[in-house]
């Protein structure tokens, strides 16, 4: 067994703990905010161990290739996990009496911007 | 023409890396596919330079890499613990950052680490909402906007004018003072 061997291990098996861990919270978390965090970044970071631990084993050319999957991975995902965390607030999807705080409630109430629509008077 | 040239650059060491190999057919290949890319879809021209500055980009890098570990202990620890009971929170955090690529850099950065991405950006009012699970006191309010304003000025530091990153510094001076 060498160090590249370990390292390799290590890298595989963290980036399955993560992926595991992600599935859990999918699973335990009460509302879509909170569910999408554990949809989208835990698989990301698992998905990048990996294929790092992957990339360590392999010869430059199938590497570079994998490195450019992480590398669209970590610019796509955000964009996502951003888009459908908007939808959620703005559908009124998320669970008010979990938020702890809620600084947005007010200006989006007496202002302009489009507010949630469960404190939308109208609706 | 000149203004596409890093573009074209940038497609064609995609389109080599993908194939694995640097030969001339798949150079050749890159650029036709670049040129394609660019001309198909044309991005509209930037009107401000955006400046560079390699080591900070690194420095950020390095930063994200360790959120990105910690933050992810910090979920698993929530889903474990709470699991249905996990509270969350929407934090009002001053936006110092200008210029609509460090404004897009600052949400991707905050979009990449767990537990928290950007709800809303109101660059008129000069604020933006950052979604944050596991807040739940006052005092991890104050720890997530003082963390974001951290972020925010290594994000600026990278990419940001020098403006900027004056004005950063006197919103990190300020503390972390709630916005109207």
């Amino acid at each position: 067994m060498t160090v590249t061997d370990v390292v390799t291990a290590v890298l595989l098996l963290g980036g399955a703990l993560s992926c595991l861990l992600g599935a859990l919270g999918l699973v335990r978390f009460p509302d879509v905010p909170a569910r999408l965090q554990a949809a989208t970044k835990p698989q990301t970071l698992g998905l990048l161990l990996i294929l790092v631990g992957t990339a360590i084993r392999l010869e430059f050319e199938s590497a570079a290739t994998l490195l450019l999957v992480v590398a669209f991975q970590i610019i796509t995902a955000p964009v996502i996990s951003q888009i459908v965390g908007r939808s959620a607030y703005r559908a009124g999807t998320m669970r008010r009496d979990d938020l702890v705080v809620d600084e947005l409630a007010d200006p989006m109430a007496r202002s302009d911007l489009p507010g949630p629509a469960r404190d939308d008077p109208s609706s | 023409m000149i203004r596409r040239l890093p573009q074209l650059f940038w497609l064609t060491v995609v389109w080599v890396l993908l194939w694995g190999t640097l030969t001339p057919a798949t150079i050749v290949g890159g650029v036709i596919v670049a040129l394609l890319v660019t001309w198909l879809f044309p991005l509209p021209p930037m009107r401000d330079p955006i400046p560079l500055r390699p080591l900070r980009i690194a420095a950020l890098a390095g930063f994200l890499a360790v959120d990105l570990l910690r933050s992810a202990g910090d979920i698993a620890w929530e889903t474990m613990r709470y699991g249905s009971r996990a509270r969350a929170g929407i934090v009002a955090v001053p936006l110092l950052a200008g210029s609509a690529h460090a404004v897009a850099l600052l949400a991707g950065s905050v979009a990449l680490t767990p537990g928290s991405y950007v709800l809303q950006i109101d660059r008129g009012r000069g604020t933006f909402w950052v979604y944050t699970l596991g807040i739940r006191g006052e005092d991890d309010v104050e720890r997530v906007r003082r963390a974001m304003l951290v972020m925010q000025r290594k994000v600026i530091a990278a990419v940001g004018t020098a403006g900027e990153l004056a004005d950063c510094d006197r919103g990190l001076a300020a503390g972390t003072e709630k916005t109207p």
